[in-house]
Order: C-alpha cells, then structure tokens, then sequence
C-alpha cells in the first residue's frame, strides 16, 4: 500500500498536493464548525477560481520552460479595457469579445517576443509587465469604474445551482487537461521544456508552438479579468498587483517543474485551491493580514525543499538498484567520464 | 577611431546613455544642472547597490528575486533599533545581519540544498516582505536619528553622500569580481557549472557565497534607503525588483551568467535613472513612463546581447 502510493505520487506529482490539500481541509474542519459546508467549499472554489484559471494557461508556459511575470498585467489591462469599453459603447458583446481578444493577442505578443528576440522570457515579460501596466492606465486616467450590476452574473451568480465562476473553472480544466494530454501542442509544450534544441532540430514547430502557449495563457487570463471585474464590482487600480507570484506559486506547489517538461494542470488547478485554504485558515484563527505572506513564503519553501528531498531519495534509491544488479557496492563517481570502449571504436 | 567603436561596441549602455543626455539637455533647460544630477544620483543610490548584489548573483547564473524585499526588511528593522536606541551604527549593523541573514538563508538553500533559485528566492521575498510589514504594522517606522535624516541631504565634494557610499561599494565589489579568486570562481560558475566543478572549485561555497553577498547589498540599501526617504518604509523595496533586473540586464550582464560586470550594471542604472529623472521633467505622467522604460529595457537587452555578449539574456 505504502509503496503502491509512493509510486502513485512519483508518477504523479500532483497527488502530492491534492493530499495536502486533504490533510488541510481536514484540520481546518476540526478547527472550525462552518468550514465543511457546501457553501464554504464553494465560497472557497470561486475565491481561487482567478488564480486557478490564470495557472492553467501558466501551466503550460512553463512546461515549456519559459514564464510569464506580465499575466498580472494582462489582467489589469484586459479588466481596465472591458471597463472602459463598456462605459463607451454599452454594449456586452463588443466589450466582451474585444476584451478577449485582445488578452489573447497581448499574451500572443508575449510569446513572439520569447521566440523573435531569443530574450529570456522571464526579461521579456518584466519589460511588458511595465508597459501592460502602463497602457492600461493610460488607457483609463487612472480611474476606478464600475461595472453594471447584470456583470455580477460572471462573478457571483449560478447555473445550476453551481456558481458560474467555478463552472468557468471546470471547463477551462477540462479543457487545458485536454488539449495537454490529447494534443500535439501538449506534447510539443513538454517537448520544448525537455530540451528546446532537441525539438527544433526534430523540426517540431517550436516557434510557433510557443506563440500559441503564451497566447493561450493570455486569452484564460482575459476571462479570469472578467470574473474578477465581476466579483470586485469594478475597475481598481490595484488588480493583479502581485498575483503573477501567486500563480507561478500555485503552478510549482500542483508538481509542475519550473524547468520544464514535466507537469499537470490538474496539479495546478489543486495549487491555487491550496494556497486559497491557507488563506481561509489563516482567517479563521484571526490572524493578522501581513502574516500571511509569511505563510505563503514558508509553505513554497517547505513544498520544493520536500520535492527535492524526494527527488534525491528516488535517484539515490534508483542508484541502489543499478548497483545491486551490477553487484557493485557503488560505483566510483569518475567512470562516467571514461569513453566506453564501443563508443571509442564506433568513430 | 576603431578603439573607440570597440569601446562602445562593448559597452552598448553608453550610446543609449548619450542619446539620453543629448536628448534630455535639449528637451528640457533643467536637465543639465547640478541641483537636477545632485537629486538624480542621491535617489538611485538604493538602486545601485541592491543591483550590484543582483549582477553578481547574475554572473554565478542565478537570481534573486527576494533582493527587493530585503531591503524593506532590513529597512524597517534598523529602523525599529534605531528609534530605541537612536544608534546609527547600530541601525547599519542591523540592516547588514538582516541581509546577511536573508542571504544566507538563500545561499544554503540554493548552494547546498540545491533548491531552485528562482523559487526559493520568490519564497523568500514573500517573507521578507511579510516581515518587514508585520514588524512596521504597515506604517512607516518613526523615531529616525536626526543624523540619518542629515546624512541624506550631505554633499561630499559636490556629490551626495550616499550617492559616494553607492560607488564605494561598486569598487569594492567590482575589485572583488576582478581581483580575487572568488571573484575568478563566480564568473567560472556562471559561465559553466559542471566545468567549475570538475576544475576543482566548490561550486556549492560559491553559489552560497554571491546570495549571502546579495542579501548583505540588500541590507546596506535598505538602511541608505532610511537615509534617502527619512523613515523606513515597508514597502519601499515592492516596486523596485523590475528597475534592480532592468538595470542589470541593460548594463549588459546577461541571466546565464558568466558575461558582465558590476561595473556595467553602472551603466544600466544610470540609463534607467536619466530616463525617470528627463521624463519627469518633461512632465510625461508616470503611467507613461512605465511603457517607456518597459521598451526601453527591452530594447536596450537586445542591443546588449546582438553588440556586446553573444549569449542569450
């Protein structure tokens, strides 16, 4: 049974965090009567459905190795254009669809400049963070807008008895799992995160590939601004300041490798549920605000450091067993760089 | 002749540096004074120190995103001894063991428990933010010593004080680099890990080491910040990451390490702290300013990478 799980969680990473997901929610139900009702859990569900929808589409942008510090941005710059564009025309389809793509395109930008430029992502995206935030603010004076109440419809609103943001949210999961696990993009995004060199010179269509990830991420980034403006009620400025963090946060905690090639959307879709739970708990022991941060940041650490405690514990295991068959105690760090004689005469 | 373009080709910084003093000086009759470079220089000192910690790190290969909140950190610590014991010295040597601290809790993470840089330092920013604004209660520290408020405004030689203790800071370090075997050993690191590894160096020390050295400039800023704004405030590190890696980068010392200079992140920080200074001149809002430096860092990356290192930013 133990060793069943232990398998089980290697494959996949992201049972690792769906249990402690478990484990949290188990003690804040102790902690706290009104924690396990349905109407907590949903409350807890549309309050991470922003960071959730927005660590799909980061998800994949960083299985391939890149990252993409602008998603804040784009999610101020894409609330502030539907605002904006609502209080000038009046009208939710254009406002709608506009808003959409152009998160869609701005994300799209994103990936060509990745692929054009040779810049690393993590440069590029800081130099369009700066410039997202400033358009927007252009854009709109600076102003806080409200939007009208029929909006809230996106944020709080059901169907089906269910809140309309989480069914947002199944069906973007549903969606992103599909397009990783049924689709050539899926494998060309693990591809180029394995090794970029690798996939351009098996002729994958990487540059291309990549413009669509982060185009990807942008347009999941647009309809997370428009369940966010819906929520909030209206434009502020003080939208998706800092929440890039918190969604490379949720996608590393869901056991999506920040280098690339290995990760699910699944994980971090229970990542940034994870990081919801802390914050549930933190306010139900009344803890001060500017604690959390502190937990947030302990909580990453503790999940890489165990990650990598794993990781070394598997290789080392893995190294036993090759040992064990060779019959060798351990085998001598230097062979390595010894040419194998087949090799030597293979030239 | 050909010097001169060798020169400039290596140091691309100083062209955009001179088309930004040529074209601020005639758009603008305030540029060119020195009242306008004495309140340039002293405002960007914070700056220039926290991004000399930030090139090093750059040149073993890594990064350390938790630079900026250290500073707030180790801002409002100082300033917390400070108003008890309205020490000076005190509140400097408790700004350095904060970033010593911090570093170090980077560099073993990093350098010994191979953690991934990007992360642990992302995990640390947020307690070193969480920090520095649970201590402050969010407010700024009160209770300053009034030769700190003093210090900010003194001119040596015409130059803003803390403006000196910034340059002093980047000889020293840019000696370090050049001068001695750790120095030798971060840019071997940077430019090829396994290669380091296998010619000897202890590559875990040296990763260790430029964090701890990181976290130690993050902590010398942060109390020349309480020097530059007269209390210690929380959030003064939040907004200044993106100008700490603009400036690097633009100098010219690229993120995969091993190609670069402290003395070149000079250069970055001057480019960015001219382009601020100009535009607030020419009273282009700050929204604007905001898309201008985001090209501009982009932009100025590309031609440091295409003229003076050939590898990838």
């Amino acid at each position: 049974m133990k060793q069943k799980l232990r398998s089980l969680m290697s494959r996949q990473k992201w049972v690792a965090i769906a249990m402690a997901t478990i484990v949290l929610a188990g003690v804040l139900s102790v902690v706290s009567p009104v924690f396990l009702t349905l109407s907590n859990f949903q409350a807890i569900l549309v309050q991470s459905s922003v960071t959730a929808i927005m660590a799909i589409g980061m998800t994949f942008i960083i299985l391939t190795a890149g990252i993409d510090i602008s998603v804040g941005a784009i999610l101020f710059v894409t609330s502030a254009l539907f605002a904006q564009l609502y209080m000038d025309t009046e009208s939710y389809f254009l406002a709608f669809s506009v808003t959409i793509v152009c998160a869609t395109l701005l994300g799209a930008l994103n990936g060509l400049l990745v692929v054009k430029f040779r810049i690393s992502p993590l440069i590029t995206t800081l130099a369009t963070y700066s410039i997202y935030r400033g358009a927007a603010i252009h854009l709109t004076g600076a102003q806080n807008i409200p939007v009208p109440r029929e909006m809230g419809f996106l944020g709080n609103g059901r169907l089906f008895g269910i809140p309309v943001p989480i069914l947002i949210l199944a069906a973007l999961l549903v969606i992103g799992v599909y397009i990783l696990s049924r689709t050539r993009l899926g494998v060309y995004a693990r591809a180029i995160g394995n090794s970029e060199r690798s996939a351009n010179e098996t002729n994958l269509p990487v540059d291309r590939s990549l413009i669509v990830i982060y185009g990807f991420s942008g347009l999941v980034t647009g309809i997370a601004a428009l369940i966010l403006i819906a929520r909030v009620g209206g434009l502020q400025s003080g939208i998706g300041i800092g929440i890039e963090f918190t969604v490379i946060a949720a996608v590393i905690l869901g056991g999506t490798k920040l280098s690339g090639g290995s990760g699910t959307v699944v994980g971090s879709v229970i990542g940034a549920v994870f990081l919801v739970l802390i914050d549930n708990g933190l306010n139900l022991m009344n803890a001060s605000p500017y604690i959390y941060d502190i937990v947030r940041g302990s909580v990453l650490l503790a999940a890489v450091a165990i990650d990598r405690y794993s990781a070394v514990r598997q290789q080392a295991s893995l190294e036993a067993q090759r040992a064990e068959r060779i019959g060798l105690e351990s085998e001598p760090n230097t062979a390595e760089f010894v040419p194998h004689p087949e090799h030597v005469t293979a030239k | 002749m050909q010097s001169v373009i060798n020169f400039l080709k290596t140091y691309p910084a100083l062209q955009i540096i001179a088309v930004l003093l040529v074209g601020f000086s005639l758009l603008s009759p305030y540029f060119l004074t020195a009242g306008n470079f004495e309140a340039l220089l002293g405002a960007n000192a914070v700056v220039l120190i926290a991004a000399i910690g930030m090139t090093v790190v750059f040149l073993a290969g890594g990064i350390d995103l938790s630079i900026s909140t250290v500073i707030s950190a180790s801002a409002v610590i100082a300033g917390l001894v400070m108003a008890q014991t309205d020490s000076v010295v005190a509140g400097a040597v408790t700004a350095v063991v904060v970033g010593l601290m911090f570093g170090a809790l980077n560099g073993v993470l990093i350098g010994y428990f191979r953690l991934t840089p990007f992360i642990t330092t992302m995990a640390t920013q947020l307690i070193a933010r969480g920090i520095a604004f649970v201590l402050s209660q969010g407010i700024a520290v009160k209770g300053t010593p009034y030769w700190m408020l003093d210090f900010g405004f003194m001119l040596w030689m015409g130059i803003p004080a803390v403006t000196l203790v910034a340059l002093g800071l980047v000889v020293v370090s840019a000696l370090a680099m050049s001068q001695t075997t750790w120095g030798r050993h971060v840019m071997l690191v940077g430019s090829n890990q396994e290669a380091a590894r296998h010619a000897g160096i202890n590559t875990r020390f040296v990763e260790f080491s430029v964090y701890l050295f990181a976290g130690v400039m993050a902590g010398a800023a942060g109390f020349i910040s309480i020097a530059n704004l007269g209390n210690a405030i929380p959030g003064v590190g939040d907004t200044l990451l993106l100008i700490i890696i603009g400036a690097v980068v633009l100098g010219g010392t690229g993120m995969t390490g091993g190609e670069g200079s402290v003395e070149r992140t000079v250069l970055g920080v001057a480019i960015l702290a001219m382009l601020t200074n100009g535009l607030n001149l020419l009273g282009i809002p700050f929204y604007d300013q905001l898309i201008i430096q985001g090209v501009l860092i982009f932009l100025g990356t590309y031609l440091a990478m295409r003229l003076g290192s050939r590898g990838r930013a």
